[in-house]
């Protein structure tokens, strides 16, 4: 599903990830753990497109993405969800709106974008949120709108970045069931924490970056 | 469809939602284009006036004289079956000498005792090109002057250089000014979207989040940017028509070229419309300047 080969890469000339080689199978969890500056988001950003390594080749599904020309990233991104912790919802639009975006990109039917909308919505548990303005939502509602946007177009890989950065113990817990949800039901889930309770809770394989460097893998957390 | 009515419905919020930007866009896009519109009509009627003028340059031809009528008859239908002549006149050694009579009563004694016509015969042509070139009429005298049956043939050929140098000047100082203003006009729609444009980073990093394409994230700026100049455009028309009738107007009383209203004219509608869609056009490249330097080195 995706494949690292001594994937290095540099901002500015410094070091954020250095011969990074890994092998991700198909409906997996992986937890990305490790301390600020540790390279966690850029490898999330190199699998993503969002960003190119210096060296190396990162092939998700036998593409191999740092060959990928700049008009076939956007198709790219389309396969895969991506989660944020500061939620990236348009703030005045309803709930509907903002999951159905990817489906307007994709030219889906209206028919067709209302049928997947509901279904996801419905999957995070906020279907009765359908025309609520985003902006009055609680942080725990818009992560959830977040994550049926990022599930809304059945991607085969979820990328999730702090998803709970924001989030209470409580949330965090609802937040943190909904991507093991998601993964039963075959989605590759790759997230980049440092909640312990989240890597608890998942109970995934954990890569444990640090300075830009893989320190461990380890195929589930005891 | 669903993708048309997203775009649509974009751009008009976005229109909507920066209305101080987009009053601002409208207005300075009016202000370039009616200053754009003043050159432009100027030049619609100076042009108009000097191919008016060009158009009746006349070429005089002198047949050789008494040619006999046959060969004179000949000679007149070997001119009319050139495709550069329009017109044909042919005036007789009498019709001159009558003319004459009529242009300069008081000088007819110096005909006295002459007995016939002193005059030549002549045909007074004019050419078919709405606009002929000096290139033009030089080729045709010269096809005149093989011709033996003619004696000379003569036309003002440093008045009409000088007309046409003149109206080169007008069309290359049209081009340079209009490109002025439209490099004006373009940065103004630029700066305008380019405002609309980072108001909305947030918005645009989520589309590209999700996949959208750049063509996608640029279509309902470029219809913001279409909407933009056609609106500048047309209160441009608005602003020019306004000030043209004020103008002729004003002008009326005055006993120039018989008056200012006969000689001038507004844009006939293709060139009005002509000016709303250079307003479009100005409005579009105005954000693709923007949308190119913002999206350029961003993945």
């Amino acid at each position: 599903m995706i494949q690292l080969f001594h994937v290095t890469k540099y901002y500015d000339g410094c070091l954020a990830l250095s011969d990074i080689s890994l092998r991700i199978e198909k409906g997996e969890c992986v937890l990305l753990t490790g301390p600020s500056g540790a390279g966690k988001t850029t490898l999330l950003k190199l699998i993503f497109g969002a960003e190119h390594p210096d060296e190396g080749q990162i092939l998700v599904q036998n593409r191999n993405i740092a060959r990928l020309s700049r008009s076939d990233i956007p198709y790219h991104r389309r396969t895969m969800g991506y989660v944020l912790q500061d939620f990236k919802l348009l703030p005045q639009r309803t709930v509907f709106e903002n999951v159905a975006l990817p489906l307007i990109i994709r030219g889906l039917s209206s028919f067709e974008s209302r049928r997947k909308v509901t279904e996801a919505l419905r999957a995070v548990g906020m279907e009765h949120k359908l025309s609520t303005i985003a902006s009055v939502l609680s942080a725990g509602e818009q992560q959830r709108v977040c994550i049926a946007r990022a599930i809304v177009n059945n991607p085969i890989i979820l990328l999730a970045d702090e998803p709970t950065g924001n989030l209470d113990p409580q949330l965090t817990t609802e937040i943190a069931a909904l991507f093991k949800a998601i993964n039963t039901r075959g989605t590759t889930v790759m997230m980049a924490t440092h909640n312990q309770q989240v890597v608890e809770q998942l109970n995934g394989r954990i890569l444990r970056l640090d300075c830009g460097h893989l320190l461990s893998d380890q195929g589930a957390y005891t | 469809m669903k993708r048309v009515w997203y775009f649509i419905r974009e751009a008009y919020t976005s229109l909507r939602t920066h209305q101080a930007s987009t009053l601002i866009g409208i207005v300075t896009t009016a202000f370039t284009l009616t200053s754009f519109g003043i050159f432009l009509l100027l030049y619609h009627n100076v042009h108009n006036i000097l191919g008016r003028v060009q158009h009746n340059i006349q070429i005089i031809v002198y047949p050789k004289d008494n040619l006999e009528s046959g060969k004179l008859q000949d000679l007149q239908q070997a001119i009319k079956a050139d495709p550069t002549v329009d017109s044909l006149t042919f005036i007789s050694k009498q019709d001159a000498l009558t003319e004459f009579k009529r242009q300069f009563p008081e000088e007819v004694y110096l005909l006295e005792g002459l007995g016939e016509s002193p005059f030549p015969a002549s045909l007074v042509l004019t050419m078919a090109a709405k606009t002929p070139t000096t290139d033009m009429i030089s080729k045709l005298v010269n096809r005149l002057q093989q011709n033996p049956d003619i004696e000379r043939v003569r036309y003002n050929r440093d008045w009409i250089e000088r007309l046409t140098l003149l109206i080169a000047y007008m069309e290359l100082g049209a081009l340079m000014v209009g490109s002025i203003l439209a490099l004006a006009s373009v940065t103004i729609i630029a700066n305008t979207v380019q405002l609309a444009f980072h108001t909305r980073q947030q918005e645009i990093e989520i589309l590209r989040l999700i996949g959208a394409t750049s063509l996608f994230i640029s279509i309902p700026y470029l219809i913001e940017g279409a909407i933009l100049g056609a609106a500048g455009g047309g209160v441009a028309l608005g602003f020019l028509r306004g000030g043209f009738e004020l103008f002729t107007h004003k002008t009326q009383g005055l006993n120039v070229f018989g008056g200012f209203s006969s000689v001038f004219e507004f844009f006939p509608l293709p060139l009005s419309l002509l000016l709303i869609a250079g307003g479009i056009l100005l409005g579009c490249l105005g954000t693709l300047t923007t949308i190119y330097s913002s999206m350029r080195f961003r993945l």
